[in-house]
C-alpha cells in the first residue's frame, strides 16, 4: 500500500498549497510573457563578442556630455545612463558601436510590477516572501511524489515515457503532461526556493575580499580609451555592467562587473586596481534568476510560460481525479465483518474478470447502504446475518473449479448456514469451450439441493464477461430486492500488447494425443524467457490465446494440443514453415525459473512440459527433477529430441515420466506422492516446485503436496506460494 | 457678461501656460552614493531638501521603485504620503550592500546658500531605518564635498555640473 502514501502526500501538499500555488502560477504565466515581449523590441546586439568595451565607451562619450553607466542585459540589449543637454539623466538603449540611441528605456508596465509583487511576496512583504518560498519547496516535493506515482503507474522509472494507458481526459493528460513539464517545474521550484532562501540570509555568508592588485605606476597613460589594452581586449559579451568614474581624477576608477568578477580599472592606464571574484552563491543566484524568469531567452520563457500554465491544469485535473476516486473508492475501503452482512458475494476466479465484476457489484450494492461481504469461494464459512448470497465463478478446463474455489464443494457440505438464504449464481465462461460454465452449473445444482437455499434468479451464464448481460442481470436482481444498483464500468485496464512478426521455422505433425510442436523465430529483437507466454491472435475479432513457451536458442517453442473446435490451436495447426504471424510476448514473471533456488521440481502433464524444456536448457548447476504425465509412451516421443541431449549430458537432471494408459497407469500426482522424499527435500531446502499443465492436474498435485506437507512439516501451501517456492501456470 | 464667459478659457489657458513656464532655475549636481557592505535586501534611499525647521520642502531623488515599502521611510512618508505626487521621473532602481549609484540631482538654485539642508534617508527591510543617514547644509562649498554616512551609506560625493 505504499502507493497510497505517495498519493496521499501528493494530494495533501497540493491541497495545502493550492491557493498560493494558484496565485503563483497565474502570475507566473503573466510574468513569463514579459521577457518574450521585451525581446521583440529588437534592440538586441548580436555581435557583442566583436565589440571591445573601449569602442562602446568612446562611442558613448562622443554622443553624450556625460555617461553615468552602461549595462549589457542578458537579453543582449545594451543600456546606457546618460546626461542630456538639459542635464537630465536619461536611460536609453544604444548601439554600442556607434553610441547611437535605439530607443528609450520605458517604465515597466504596471501589470508586470503588480504581478511580480504578488508572485514574490503576495503583497505581504517578508511574511509573504516566506510563504512563497515555502510553497516553492512544497511544489518541489509535490513534483517528486508525483514522479514516484508516475513511475509506479508506468511500471518503473525506465518506462516513464512508455505509452500511457487510455483513461478519462483529466487522468490521461495529468500523466502525459507531467512527463513533459516535470523538468521545467523542478527547475522553477528549486530556483524559486533558492531565490527565497537568499532573501532570508539562509545561504552561507560569503564575504568577498577585494584583491588589491600590484599597480604599475610607471604604466603608460593613454589619451584615447580605445587604445588602453584592457578596454581593447575586453569585449561586451563578457561585461555585465560598467559604472563610469565619478570624475576625471585618476583616483576615480571604472567599476566593471564582468561575468565572473568585479574589478576597478584605472581610467587612464587600464590597470586593474582591485578585483573581486564572485562567490559561488552569487553565481548560483544569478543562474537561478535567469532560469526562474527566463529573461534573455525567448524559447526558455515560452517553456516557463507553458510550465506555469500546466500547473494550473495539474491542479484542475488533480482535483477532478481526487473527486472521482473518492466517489468510486469510498466503499471499497472498509468491508464490514462477515457476521454483520446481509449480502454475501463469493467469487471463484483465476484471471480477474470474474473478480472484477464481483468487486464492481460489491461496490454498487454497498453504495445502496447495504452491508455486503465479499470473499473467495475457498473461504466459505457461516454468515450469521446473511439472507442473500451471490456466487460469481469461472470454470476451468473440463468443468474444473478455479484454484480459489477448489475447496468449496467440500466446505459447502460441511457447513450449515444459520439462516435461509436466497441465492443467485453467475457463471463466467466462453462459448468456445465445450464445458461452458460447467462449474457454475455444478454449484447451482449443489445449492438447489440444499433446503436452506432458495434461488431468486435462474443461473446466469455470461459469455466473455459481456457487459450488457452483466448489467442486465444486476438490474433484474436489484429490482427483486427493490434496489437500484449502478454498476461501474470495468476496473481492469486493457493490456496493450506490442505485436511483432514471428516466423515459423520448424513444426511437427500431430502425435497420438493430437499434440504438435511449433518453433518460431521473432523477426524483431525482443527479450523473453522460458515460462513467458506467447499471445496469438487467431482472427480479427480481438480474440487472444496464450501459450506457455520455452526459449530455445533465441527461438520460441510451443507445444499445442489441437482441439476440434479450438480457434487458437486450429489457427496454429494450419501454419506452414516460413509463414509469418503477428504475435506478442506476455511477460509472465511469476513463472520464470528461480535463479536463487539450488534445486527444483518441475511437474507437468501433456503440453505443459513446453516451458520446462527451455528451462532445462539454460540451467547447469541445479538439481532438477522433471515429473511428466502423459497418456502413452508414444505421447512422449515428440519431446525426445529436446530431452535426450540434456538428460544424458547433465546428471543433475532427472526425467521421470508416467503414463495414464500404459504401464502402471499412473498420473503425475501419483508420481509426486511416490517421490515425496525428493519433494520434501526440495521444499524444506528452499527449492522450488513449478507446476504447468491442466488445472485438474494442478489441483490434484496441490492436494497431494498439501497432504505431504501436513504429514511431515509445519509449512502450508499458501505460505510457499507467497514465498514463490510453489509456482503454478495452469489452464 | 457673455463676452466675459468667452474669455474664461483664454484666461485659464494663459494662466496655466504662465505657471508652467515659471520654472525655478536649477543646479544639476552629479551625486554618487556608496553603500556599506551590509547584507540583506536592497536599500530604499530618499534624498530631500528640508528647511531650517527640518520641514520637507522637496523630494530630489528616490531609490527604490516599489511603493509598498515607502511607508517604512517614516519621516519622509509623513510628508510624501499625504499628497503622493508623481515621483517616477526622479526614482531609480535599488542598490544593495557594497554597491553604489550615480545620479544627477536637480537642486533649485534659490535653496542653495539659503539655510536649507539636504537629507539622505535610508531604510532596509528588516535591518532598520535612518532618518538622517546624511544631512548637511546646502552651500556651494558643501556641494563639492565628500560626506560620510552614519547608516547604510558609506559616503556621498557630489559634483556640480
Amino acid at each position: 500500500m505504499t502507493i497510497s502514501i505517495w498519493r496521499y502526500s501528493h494530494l495533501v501538499l497540493a491541497l495545502v498549497s493550492s491557493l498560493f500555488l494558484l496565485v503563483a502560477a497565474v502570475t507566473g504565466v503573466i510574468l513569463a510573457v514579459e521577457p518574450i515581449t521585451y525581446q521583440t523590441k529588437g534592440y538586441a546586439v548580436h555581435d557583442l563578442e566583436d565589440v571591445p568595451l573601449g569602442v562602446a565607451i568612446n562611442a558613448l562619450k562622443q554622443n553624450y556630455d556625460e555617461v553615468l553607466g552602461l549595462e549589457v542585459e542578458s537579453s543582449g540589449f545594451v543600456k546606457a545612463q546618460v546626461l542630456t543637454m538639459d542635464l537630465e539623466t536619461l536611460d536609453i538603449y544604444i548601439d554600442p558601436k556607434t553610441g547611437g540611441k535605439l530607443g528609450e528605456v520605458e517604465e515597466r508596465p504596471y501589470i508586470y510590477t503588480f504581478a511580480t509583487n504578488l508572485h514574490r511576496s503576495l503583497f505581504l512583504k517578508s511574511v509573504g516572501r516566506f510563504f512563497v518560498g515555502l510553497i516553492s519547496l512544497l511544489l518541489f516535493i509535490i513534483v517528486v511524489t508525483g514522479l514516484v506515482l508516475l513511475a509506479k503507474r508506468q511500471g518503473g522509472f525506465k518506462k516513464i515515457f512508455n505509452k500511457v494507458q487510455k483513461d478519462y481526459f483529466e487522468l490521461r493528460y495529468h500523466v502525459i503532461l507531467s512527463r513533459w513539464f516535470l523538468i521545467p517545474i523542478i527547475i522553477l521550484s528549486i530556483t524559486g526556493v533558492y531565490l527565497s532562501a537568499e532573501k532570508f540570509d539562509l545561504l552561507p555568508d560569503s564575504i568577498e575580499v577585494p584583491q588589491e592588485m600590484d599597480v604599475d605606476h610607471s604604466a603608460e597613460v593613454f589619451a584615447d580609451i580605445q587604445d588602453v589594452p584592457f578596454f581593447k581586449e575586453t569585449t561586451l559579451d563578457d561585461v555585465r555592467q560598467v559604472e563610469f568614474p565619478f570624475s576625471d581624477d585618476p583616483e576615480d576608477y571604472y567599476r566593471i562587473a564582468l561575468s565572473d568578477r568585479e574589478i576597478q580599472v584605472n581610467q587612464q592606464t587600464g590597470a586593474i586596481v582591485t578585483s573581486i571574484n564572485y562567490p559561488f552563491t552569487v553565481l548560483a543566484s544569478r543562474l537561478s534568476l535567469v532560469l526562474h524568469t527566463g529573461e534573455g531567452n525567448v524559447l526558455w520563457s515560452i517553456i516557463l510560460l507553458l510550465a506555469s500554465a500546466s500547473i494550473l491544469f495539474f491542479m484542475y485535473s488533480g482535483f477532478v481525479m481526487t473527486l472521482k476516486r473518492r466517489k468510486k473508492g469510498k466503499v471499497s475501503i472498509k468491508m464490514p465483518n462477515k457476521d454483520e452482512c446481509e449480502y454475501i458475494i463469493l467469487v471463484g476466479s483465476e484471471t480477474g474478470t470474474t473478480f472484477d465484476f464481483a468487486q464492481r457489484f460489491y461496490d454498487g450494492l454497498s453504495k445502496t447502504g447495504k452491508k455486503v461481504y465479499l470473499a473467495e469461494l475457498n473461504k466459505y464459512t457461516t454468515y450469521a446475518r446473511a439472507t442473500h448470497m451471490i456466487i460469481c465463478t469461472a470454470t476451468y478446463g473440463e468443468g474444473e473449479p478455479p484454484t480459489n474455489a477448489r475447496k468449496f464443494s467440500t466446505l459447502f457440505s460441511n457447513i450449515k448456514q444459520p439462516n435461509t438464504i436466497s441465492y443467485a449464481v453467475i457463471g463466467f465462461g466462453s462459448l468456445e469451450y465445450p464445458d461452458y460454465c460447467k462449474f457454475a452449473i455444478q454449484i447451482d445444482a449443489l445449492l438447489q439441493a440444499d433446503s436452506n437455499f432458495t434461488p431468486v434468479m435462474p443461473l446466469c451464464k455470461v459469455d466473455s464477461a459481456n457487459h450488457e448481460t452483466l448489467a442486465n442481470w444486476v438490474d433484474q436482481w436489484g429490482n427483486r430486492q427493490g434496489l437500484k444498483i449502478s454498476l461501474e464500468h470495468t476496473y481492469i485496464k486493457e493490456v496493450e500488447r506490442v505485436k511483432i512478426p514471428f516466423e515459423l521455422t520448424e513444426r511437427t505433425g500431430l502425435n497420438v494425443d493430437d499434440t504438435f510442436l511449433l518453433k518460431f523465430r521473432p523477426k524483431q529483437k525482443i527479450t523473453f524467457t522460458s515460462g513467458d507466454l506467447l499471445a496469438v491472435f487467431p482472427d480479427e475479432s480481438g480474440l487472444v490465446r496464450q501459450y506457455s513457451i520455452a526459449k530455445i536458442n533465441d527461438e520460441v517453442l510451443l507445444s499445442v494440443k489441437k482441439h476440434e473446435m479450438g480457434r487458437g490451436s486450429n489457427y496454429l495447426y494450419a501454419l506452414e514453415v516460413g509463414d509469418v504471424i503477428e504475435a506478442a510476448i506476455d511477460v509472465n514473471a511469476h513463472f520464470h525459473f528461480p535463479e536463487k533456488s539450488a534445486m527444483a521440481i518441475l511437474i507437468a502433464n501433456g503440453t505443459g512440459i513446453a516451458p520446462f524444456l527451455g528451462m532445462l536448457q539454460h540451467t547447469r548447476q541445479k538439481q532438477i527433477a522433471l515429473f511428466w504425465g502423459g497418456r502413452t509412451r508414444n505421447s512422449s516421443l515428440i519431446y525426445e529430441n529436446f530431452l535426450n541431449g540434456i538428460i544424458t549430458t547433465n546428471e543433475k537432471i532427472s526425467f521421470m515420466p508416467c503414463f495414464s494408459r500404459e504401464d502402471e497407469k499412473r498420473y503425475v500426482q501419483d508420481l509426486v506422492r511416490e517421490q515425496q522424499n525428493v519433494v520434501l527435500h526440495t521444499l524444506t531446502n528452499d527449492g522450488t516446485v513449478m507446476i504447468c499443465g491442466s488445472l485438474a492436474m494442478q489441483h490434484e498435485v496441490l492436494d497431494v503436496l498439501e497432504t505431504i506437507l501436513i504429514e511431515n512439516t509445519t509449512l502450508t501451501i499458501e505460505e510457499l506460494q507467497n514465498k514463490g517456492l510453489i509456482k503454478t501456470d495452469c489452464y | 457678461m457673455k463676452k466675459l464667459i468667452k474669455f474664461i478659457p483664454a484666461i485659464l489657458l494663459v494662466g496655466s501656460l504662465l505657471t508652467a513656464f515659471t520654472t525655478v532655475d536649477k543646479q544639476p549636481v552629479k551625486c554618487l552614493i556608496q553603500l556599506t557592505n551590509y547584507s540583506g535586501e536592497g536599500a530604499y534611499i530618499v534624498v530631500s531638501i528640508v528647511n531650517d525647521k527640518a520641514n520637507y520642502e522637496e523630494t530630489l531623488y528616490v531609490i527604490g521603485k516599489d511603493s509598498e515599502w515607502y511607508s517604512e521611510i517614516t519621516e519622509w512618508w509623513k510628508f510624501y504620503g499625504k499628497s503622493r505626487p508623481n515621483i517616477d521621473a526622479i526614482s531609480g532602481e535599488t542598490i544593495s550592500g557594497g554597491e553604489r549609484t550615480l545620479s544627477v540631482l536637480q537642486i533649485p538654485k534659490d535653496k542653495i546658500d539659503n539655510g536649507y539642508s539636504i537629507r539622505f534617508e535610508t531604510s532596509v527591510e528588516d535591518k532598520g531605518y535612518f532618518a538622517d543617514d546624511i544631512q548637511f547644509e546646502l552651500t556651494s562649498e558643501n556641494l563639492k564635498a565628500k560626506v560620510e554616512g552614519k547608516g547604510f551609506i558609506r559616503y556621498v560625493r557630489m559634483l556640480p555640473q
